[in-house]
């Protein structure tokens, strides 16, 4: 199903809060086609669970039950993944191997630790990666969760994709406030909408974020996306040194990194949640238009003068400003 | 594991995915080790890398030696020896000589 060239499974992370339409959404996109091959993990908070009724169309289910894959059920989700890579490395046929796994997250769950449990299992790291973190966000009770929860705004930071959710529930001008305040939450990932799974248009009408509270002393502020263009003479390894520092020293300001750099083993894509690097992924070489955006790496956090990175960057490098 | 040092056999870290042949390696581990040492200088420590040992050499002005895995490893000692993190965003790497504070 998926090109892949380095042979690992592909793990969509679906994640969202209590009622937030994850398992609505996914239903849908099983029902379209989407993720046709792929096996679909499910996990609830609760003893419990009802969602794998409603995913029969998945070609495959497995149900965790009774503990978030996040903290109390982390080693019952690693133990299924090593299971299912094991039975694929057994598989002969290579032609109907499994290559695309769905994980709808409880809605407890924060997607963070969830990567990073792959990223620190030394037989996962091997045989998966993760490809996107999607999250749902209830289009009529989303602000108020994000007002209050701080668990909430941990998902949002953690999104490759945002879906609006029950996209009708809500007025326009709501929606496109929510919309507001989830670019400043995060300003990296895709936001779409969605009515019972289906995607729906986003308002046009403009709309101020709202200003979320702080929960704590540790709300530093929004996050900032900066982005770093890596010059011929910023080569691979001074980056590798200098992004490995600023995460030891920062990592729980930059909440997350991606990019694609050149480098002598080709093209790799680089991604970081919080202080958790994936290791990178080799991605096509002939692909002319996809590699405009090469050479160029997103840094998103708070709590620092984003103007810093790119001279620190260069002051590693031993070049002047 | 590695017979000679006992390092436990494990993924290659990710700041060593830009080189696969070995060339490339042996020029990455050495620009690593003088990179490592221009940024490390003012905290009294070196970096060394040579085709003996497998790992980075740290050391420190007093004499003292390790060896580390990767760059992970690398910080966590350096925070440890010289009693304060490399911070890339510290103003000794955000400001350049003859800029105002």
């Amino acid at each position: 199903m998926t090109a892949d060239r380095d042979g690992r499974v592909r793990l969509t992370v679906l994640g969202g809060f209590l009622g937030s339409g994850k398992t609505t959404w996914l239903r849908h996109q099983l029902h379209e086609g989407a993720f046709a091959d792929a096996l679909v993990i499910v996990n609830e908070a609760a003893d419990t669970s009802v969602d794998d009724a409603l995913l029969w169309r998945a070609q495959r289910t497995e149900i965790l039950s009774g503990g978030c894959v996040c903290c109390e059920g982390r080693a019952g989700f690693v133990d299924l993944l090593r299971r299912i890579c094991d039975e694929r490395s057994r598989s002969a046929s290579t032609s109907n191997r499994l290559d695309r796994i769905v994980l709808e997250t409880s809605g407890l769950a924060d997607p963070g630790p969830i990567v990073q449990a792959i990223r620190d299992d030394t037989v996962l790291v091997h045989h998966i990666l993760v490809s996107e973190v999607v999250v749902a966000v209830d289009a009529l009770n989303g602000l108020d969760q994000l007002r209050g929860e701080r668990l909430g705004r941990r998902q949002i930071e953690a999104a490759d994709r945002l879906i609006m959710t029950k996209m009708d529930a809500a007025e326009d001008a709501a929606v496109a406030s929510l919309a507001a305040t989830l670019r400043v939450l995060n300003p990296h990932a895709e936001i779409a909408g969605s009515l019972k799974g289906a995607p729906a248009t986003l308002p046009t009408v403009q709309a101020e974020a709202v200003v979320l509270p702080a929960l704590d002393n540790s709300d530093l502020g929004p996050l900032r996306p900066t982005t770093l263009h890596l010059d011929a003479q910023v080569d691979w390894t001074t980056f590798a040194v200098w992004l490995s520092a600023l995460l030891h020293a920062r990592g729980d300001e930059v909440v997350r990194v991606k990019g694609v750099v050149r480098t002598p083993a080709g093209r790799l894509l680089l991604q970081t949640v919080r202080k958790v690097v994936q290791s990178p992924e080799v991605l096509r070489q002939d692909d002319a238009r996809s590699q405009e955006g090469d050479n160029r790496v997103v840094v998103i956090g708070r709590g620092y003068d984003p103007t810093g990175l790119a001279r620190s960057l260069r002051s590693f490098a031993g070049l002047p400003p | 594991m590695c017979a000679s040092c006992g390092f436990p056999a494990r993924p290659g870290h990710w700041t060593e995915a830009g080189a696969t042949s070995t060339p490339d390696r042996w020029r990455a581990r050495f620009r690593r080790a003088q990179v490592l040492r221009a940024v490390l200088r003012p905290y009294g420590l070196t970096a060394h890398e040579d085709t003996q040992v497998l790992g980075i050499q740290l050391s420190t002005l007093s004499g003292h030696h390790e060896i580390v895995r990767d760059l992970t490893e690398v910080w966590a000692s350096v925070e440890r020896l010289a009693g304060v993190a490399v911070d890339p965003l510290d103003p000794r790497y955000t400001r350049f000589p003859g800029e105002d504070a």
